[in-house]
């Protein structure tokens, strides 16, 4: 059984999220980032799948600039085999689409029999990538599995739909699964996996050196929603207040 | 009784008994002492006289055993004062049946009158203690034992065939109950090492050897870039007992206070510190005649105790009970099985040296900067920087507040980061070892730390002691405001704050041994001060120590049993001298007040003293 799992770097959810000049990401510089929560979900399945099988291979994946080498090596201390670092060079990717693509050409020639991606990412949220790879890979494709169940080259899942239901779904691997959240209770990397992380391999494949054909969409803007109240206390005489109350509703709000 | 002879078959089978009852216990003490001595570190022999000193107050004069149990305690300090009586009458006895009486007739006549009231007085002690053991039965004890029974029979046999001796009755019936007296003794020699009652043996060992701190957790250095041979002997020895602790296990005579004032176990957990920490261990030790075994205490317990020591101040045979550092550095050094909650805590703490996850502090930007002309580096700790309870801000503002009347400067340190607190307590001794060395290079230039969080005083102090030289003293902020006034530097009047109380903080009392200074603090500004029932270094946790502030989900209330008996206590103020039993407290008093009740007012020292500063 060889399973990738797809791993995100995200702004921790207690960091602070400055703008950057241009507006159009957060300023990554003052960003402590973390381990997609959703994805801590996917490697912890990896693994319990990995050790119910008694052997195979969990390969950690992730794309972004060097610092993602951080989570893909959280990933290997906690139990995973190796690493694979497509790495970006510039501002970071955000078109599902064209991240699908990237993937995809990396993951093609590995043969995962599965690939676990969380539900979606912290950051952008678009809940995309998964399925978007296993369509590409040409591949089982399940979304929001809340229990898996492997047998016999083929994977039975349990899948979280809406209003308090749930679905049987089972079909044969190769698959790609997006995983809903607190199905496992994730593991804290050990002292002995932290040091023997070291010494696992991460190979780091270029973006460049995927021939990506130009993405769909772009972030425009990026802004912090406007929640300011503006109030002012008038007083003194009433033919004062008066004019001034007229005055801002014809030059500030301009409603006569 | 100069003409009582004992025919040399008698003494045969005399030598006989003797032989093997002490050559069992012997064996069985050996046995014992074999594995206490597998233990890693070394039982000390350091500040001697002290150590002496304690085995004198608390061995010979009872004073812990009668403390914590009064009447009970009375009863047992009957039986061993009696034991002690004995001792000589006991050899007495041997050296009759062997040869002839050790005592002169008039000698043994003469003691006779101090060892006759006593026997008495162990007779009464010993069925009291039987009364309350099989009739009472109080929980603490845990279930029947059938042996303490067979003692309490064998004690009482032995004095009666004592008072009996001393009368005048016939020589066949005079040695028949020799015989009796001398078998029921030989016969405690084989019971003794085999049961609870080794404590008599130990014991006093034990409370020789206690560690004079508390905790007592030995340190992790953990070096990522070292050998990784020496790393796994590391992890290997994680799961062995010191010998300090080995010892202790033996020595346990299982009366349960340690569990009677638990406050996971009063708020209803499931942690039983005489079995969890202490007994579960006993027969691991004896089955694997080795040390390694404190992955056999329950993970689930150990996540449960709030680290508050009470167990190990307690212990009437100076055990130090508390086992949660062990286990729990087991489990996330070795195991990496960590509650959820908690690893999102460690993260924050290794992404931004902070419980909170916080980018920056208000409260600290608002604060003078410390530069190496001010005398005072003001250690704020996470809780007051990150609001963890925003009242709290008043009170460093008062304390400073109390610093700038006094004439006394301070600073903060902008790169302060968490003392390492909650992960040293929570056993990822990783992250504390980046927290430690961070801010050990942020104090290098620094020679004076106060601070108002008592967590963050013991770990600044003693604990970071225990890897590296320290250069700089840390005080608790109670100690400097008691001081100020003492010395006259600040004036305070009488305030009206009702009736007032003071809730002593675990780490402040039991671990610092801070008492006096935030009484004499909190006295100055109050004439109506009562102490709260479990006070000093019997105070009772507020719920939140050993990190369990962030555990989000608890079983039971220990959070809420000490703000209970603030309630019940009818006082209109309780001061503290911790923000962790600041913020605590006012959870539980909040939605515990009966209706109709004002809720008590929450300070803390430095609130209490600034608002009545002349």
């Amino acid at each position: 059984m060889k399973i990738a799992v797809l791993v995100k770097q995200v702004p921790g959810p207690e960091s602070a999220l400055p703008i950057n000049d241009h507006g159009t990401w957060v300023d990554e510089e003052s960003v402590t980032f973390v381990m997609n929560p959703p994805d801590n979900f996917a490697l912890e399945e990896a693994l319990l799948i990995k050790e119910g099988k008694g052997d195979g291979e969990v390969v950690v994946v992730s794309m972004g600039p060097d610092r993602v080498q951080k989570v893909i090596r959280e990933g290997l201390a906690k139990g995973a085999d190796r690493g694979i670092h497509i790495e970006e060079v510039g501002p970071i990717e955000k078109d599902p689409l064209h991240i699908a693509k990237r993937f995809t050409a990396v993951l093609k020639d590995e043969n995962f029999d599965l690939v676990l991606t969380g539900l979606q990412s912290d950051d952008t949220g678009m809940g995309q990538t998964g399925v978007l790879i296993g369509e590409m890979l040409g591949i089982s494709t399940a979304t929001l599995a809340v229990e898996t169940d492997i047998k016999d080259g083929h994977i039975r899942l349990k899948r979280e739909l809406e209003s308090g239901w749930f679905q049987w779904v089972e079909f044969p691997l190769p698959a790609s699964i997006s995983i809903q959240s607190g199905l496992n209770t994730p593991r804290y990397p050990s002292l002995k996996g932290i040091m023997g992380a070291k010494k696992k391999e991460i190979k780091t494949v270029s973006c460049t050196e995927l021939d990506i054909s130009s993405n769909c969409q772009s972030v425009d803007k990026v802004f912090v929603p406007q929640t300011s109240k503006h109030s002012e206390v008038i007083d003194g005489e009433v033919d004062a207040a008066v004019e001034r109350i007229v005055e801002i509703l014809k030059s500030e709000i301009k409603v006569i | 009784m100069d003409s009582i002879t004992f025919l040399p078959v008698e003494k045969f089978i005399l030598a006989v008994l003797t032989a093997a009852a002490v050559g069992s216990f012997s064996f069985e003490v050996y046995r014992r002492l074999a594995i206490v001595l597998k233990g890693t570190g070394s039982l000390p022999f350091d500040r001697f006289p002290e150590r002496l000193l304690r085995v004198f107050r608390e061995v010979i004069l009872h004073e812990k055993v009668i403390r914590e149990r009064p009447w009970p305690g009375i009863m047992h300090a009957l039986v061993f004062w009696g034991f002690l009586v004995f001792g000589v009458i006991t050899l007495d006895h041997f050296f009759i049946g062997f040869y002839k009486p050790l005592l002169s007739e008039s000698a043994h006549k003469a003691y006779s009158y101090v060892v006759i009231p006593f026997s008495i007085l162990v007779i009464f002690g010993i069925l009291s203690l039987s009364y309350r053991r099989f009739i009472t039965q109080p929980k603490a004890l845990g279930k029947l034992s059938p042996t303490s029974g067979l003692v309490a029979f064998f004690i009482v046999t032995l004095m009666a065939t004592y008072l009996l001796g001393e009368m005048d009755i016939s020589q066949y019936l005079w040695k028949v109950n020799w015989w009796i007296h001398s078998i029921v003794i030989l016969a405690f020699l084989f019971l003794i090492p085999r049961s609870k009652h080794l404590h008599l043996v130990l014991g006093p060992f034990n409370i020789f050897f206690k560690p004079f701190d508390q905790p007592d957790h030995t340190a992790v250095h953990i070096d990522l870039e070292g050998d990784e041979d020496e790393l796994d002997e590391m992890l290997n020895d994680l799961t062995k007992l010191t010998q300090n602790q080995a010892l202790d296990i033996f020595s346990c005579v299982e009366c349960g206070r340690c569990t009677d004032v638990c406050p996971a176990n009063r708020g209803g957990g499931i942690l039983d510190p005489k079995n969890h920490f202490i007994l579960d261990l006993r027969e691991p030790l004896l089955q694997d005649k080795d040390v390694a075994v404190l992955d056999k205490i329950n993970v689930e317990a150990g996540w449960e105790c709030t680290t508050c020591q009470a167990c190990t101040e307690v212990c009437p045979v100076g055990n130090h009970v508390e086992k949660s550092d062990e286990i729990r550095r087991l489990e996330v050094l070795v195991e990496g099985r960590v509650p959820q909650e908690y690893q999102k805590l460690f993260t924050n703490l290794q992404e931004t040296g902070n419980t909170e996850g916080a980018s920056g502090s208000a409260l600290a930007d608002s604060l003078p900067v410390f530069t190496s002309d001010k005398e005072y580096v003001l250690w704020l700790g996470c809780f007051a920087r990150h609001g963890l309870d925003p009242d709290f801000n008043r009170s460093v503002e008062n304390f400073t507040k109390i610093l700038d009347t006094a004439g006394v400067s301070y600073g903060v340190l902008e790169q302060e980061h968490c003392s390492g607190d909650p992960v040293n307590r929570l056993g990822d001794k990783l992250t504390y070892t980046m927290l430690r060395e961070h801010n050990m290079e942020q104090l290098a230039e620094t020679k004076k730390v106060v601070t108002l969080c008592p967590h963050c005083a013991v770990n600044l102090g003693k604990e970071y002691e225990k890897y590296d030289k320290v250069n700089y003293t840390v005080e608790h902020h109670t100690q400097v405001v008691g001081r100020l006034i003492e010395e006259g530097k600040i004036k305070v009047q009488m305030g009206d704050n009702g009736k007032v109380t003071y809730h002593d903080p675990c780490n402040l009392s039991r671990i610092l041994d801070i008492v006096d200074e935030p009484r004499t603090a909190i006295q100055s500004a109050t004439s109506e001060f009562q102490e709260m029932k479990e006070s000093g270094r019997e105070t009772l946790c507020c719920g939140a120590g050993g990190a369990l502030w962030w555990k989000k989900e608890t079983q039971g209330r220990t959070h809420l049993v000490r703000a209970e008996q603030v309630i019940e206590s009818e006082v209109d103020t309780v001061v503290t001298g911790c923000n962790f039993c600041y913020g605590m407290m006012k959870q539980g008093l909040g939605p515990m007040t009966p209706e109709g009740r004002e809720e008590v007012v929450v300070k803390d020292v430095a609130d209490i003293v600034a608002e009545n500063l002349i």
